[in-house]
């Protein structure tokens, strides 16, 4: 089997950024 | 206080013993009733507890809801109702029309308005833990997952259960589609106003702001205009808070649409945005008034002198003394006489109800259990008027005062 990438509580939304649990991209875009 | 949330008053209910004298056979039914009396009056009690939290609710709901399955369909899990659907009568009354409750003889008006009050503590819970002074991070998760799984369920009532009541629904009810949509959506905007501030804090980009901001006044918008053709006697007051938020919300996106403008150069275009923020804060700040004054259902308070509205203020402000400096010093643009159409779409933040599902039948529901239901040994006057017991008292909601909220931090 594959090694899991990133921890437990990442996301991607629909366009394949990581987001947190709100759903705001991981790393602010500012 | 952090956050501020308009709440409609719980559904009440009259208490139901689940006493079937010569139906119940067999010690394993008369334990199913037993059962269900206290797992209703433990979920009651655990509305109007402050000390509940989501686990306390979802072990409490779980419990009642899996006995009461067994009402609703029939063991296998076929699509056939149990014979025990139509036994009882349950009286509720609704979030906007005071103590005038409707009556259903049947399981499934329980367990929707049951369920409906579920997601209503959830949405009270958020509301309490978001109008702390300092939320911290874990706490603003928490009010976000909560607002989530109140609409989730509010969605789930509407669209599998709802519609398997025999007796329509009465207008201006709550499980009526305009009323439990605008729950819906309400959760939703609300869930994004946690997310709103959360970009903010981050420092996030002031276009995902803007644009989160946008959707989130189009939400409250919508959810305004739903319940547009109820009685305002007493819809008003809600429809007075969506408005308000919905202003208070296009006065963000104005805002953060305006450093957008700024940081791209178009300096006249951005104090524009600006003037429009500070028009939509004016306009907020004269419905907070009116929402203050309009009698009805639900909280009551002061929005415009809370911590979080006045910020927006003093932000709207600094940034359009900010902009017409800059115009004076450097740019020397023209302000044009229309303000910028926000055509913004949100893609982040944007919050989706989490799916909900009613828990699994109790393991007491055997086939020997419910076949001990002899429903030939019903009392032939079930249709006696109520007894005194089955009277449908107000909920008694604690009593939440907004706490101390001074803006001032100690760091």
């Amino acid at each position: 089997p594959s090694i899991p990438e990133g921890t437990p509580t990442e996301a991607k939304n629909k366009d394949g950024v990581l987001v947190d649990e709100f759903g705001l991209p991981q790393i602010p875009a500012t | 206080m952090t956050h501020w949330f308009h709440r409609n008053p719980l559904k009440a209910t009259a208490p139901v013993t689940f006493n079937y004298y010569g139906v119940a056979t067999t010690p394993a039914a008369t334990k199913i009733c037993n059962d269900l009396r206290l797992s209703r009056t433990r979920l009651l009690e655990l509305f109007t507890d402050l000390s509940c939290n989501p686990d306390m609710m979802k072990n409490a709901t779980d419990s009642y809801f899996s006995l009461l399955k067994g009402f609703i369909a029939s063991l296998d899990e076929s699509s056939q109702d149990s014979k025990l659907r139509y036994i009882q009568n349950f009286k509720w009354t609704d979030t906007l029309q005071g103590h005038v409750p409707s009556a259903q003889q049947d399981a499934v008006f329980e367990l929707v308005s049951m369920g409906f009050n579920v997601a209503l503590w959830y949405t009270k819970y958020a509301s309490r833990l978001a109008g702390k002074e300092d939320i911290t991070e874990d706490e603003a998760k928490d009010v976000h997952r909560s607002m989530k799984i109140a609409a989730g369920i509010f969605k789930h009532l509407k669209e599998s259960h709802i519609p398997k009541l025999i007796t329509p629904v009465e207008k201006g009810r709550d499980l009526e589609a305009r009323l439990i949509d605008s729950y819906v959506i309400q959760c939703q905007a609300e869930a994004q106003e946690v997310t709103i501030a959360r970009a903010i804090e981050l420092k996030h980009n002031p276009g995902l702001i803007a644009a989160l901001a946008y959707e989130t006044a189009n939400f409250y918008q919508r959810a305004d205009q739903m319940l547009s053709s109820l009685d305002p006697v007493y819809a008003l007051k809600w429809r007075k808070y969506l408005q308000l938020k919905s202003c208070f919300y296009m006065a963000y996106a104005y805002c953060y649409h305006g450093q957008t403008l700024l940081a791209s150069d178009k300096c006249g275009e951005a104090i524009r945005s600006l003037q429009e923020a500070e028009k939509f804060y004016a306009k907020a700040e004269a419905l907070c008034k009116e929402y203050g004054e309009t009698k009805g259902p639900g909280t009551t308070a002061k929005p415009s002198s809370h911590l979080f509205f006045r910020k927006l203020g003093t932000l709207v402000k600094n940034t359009l003394d900010k902009c017409q400096r800059e115009n004076g010093f450097i740019y020397f643009q023209k302000i044009p006489p229309e303000a910028p159409q926000l055509e913004l779409k949100a893609n982040y933040g944007l919050v989706e109800p989490i799916a909900f599902e009613f828990p699994p039948l109790h393991a007491l529901w055997t086939p020997e259990a419910l076949a001990a239901f002899d429903l030939t040994k019903r009392p032939k006057d079930d249709s006696a008027k109520p007894k005194s017991e089955e009277e449908v008292k107000p909920v008694k909601e604690p009593d939440i005062k907004p706490q101390k909220d001074t803006g001032c931090q100690i760091s």
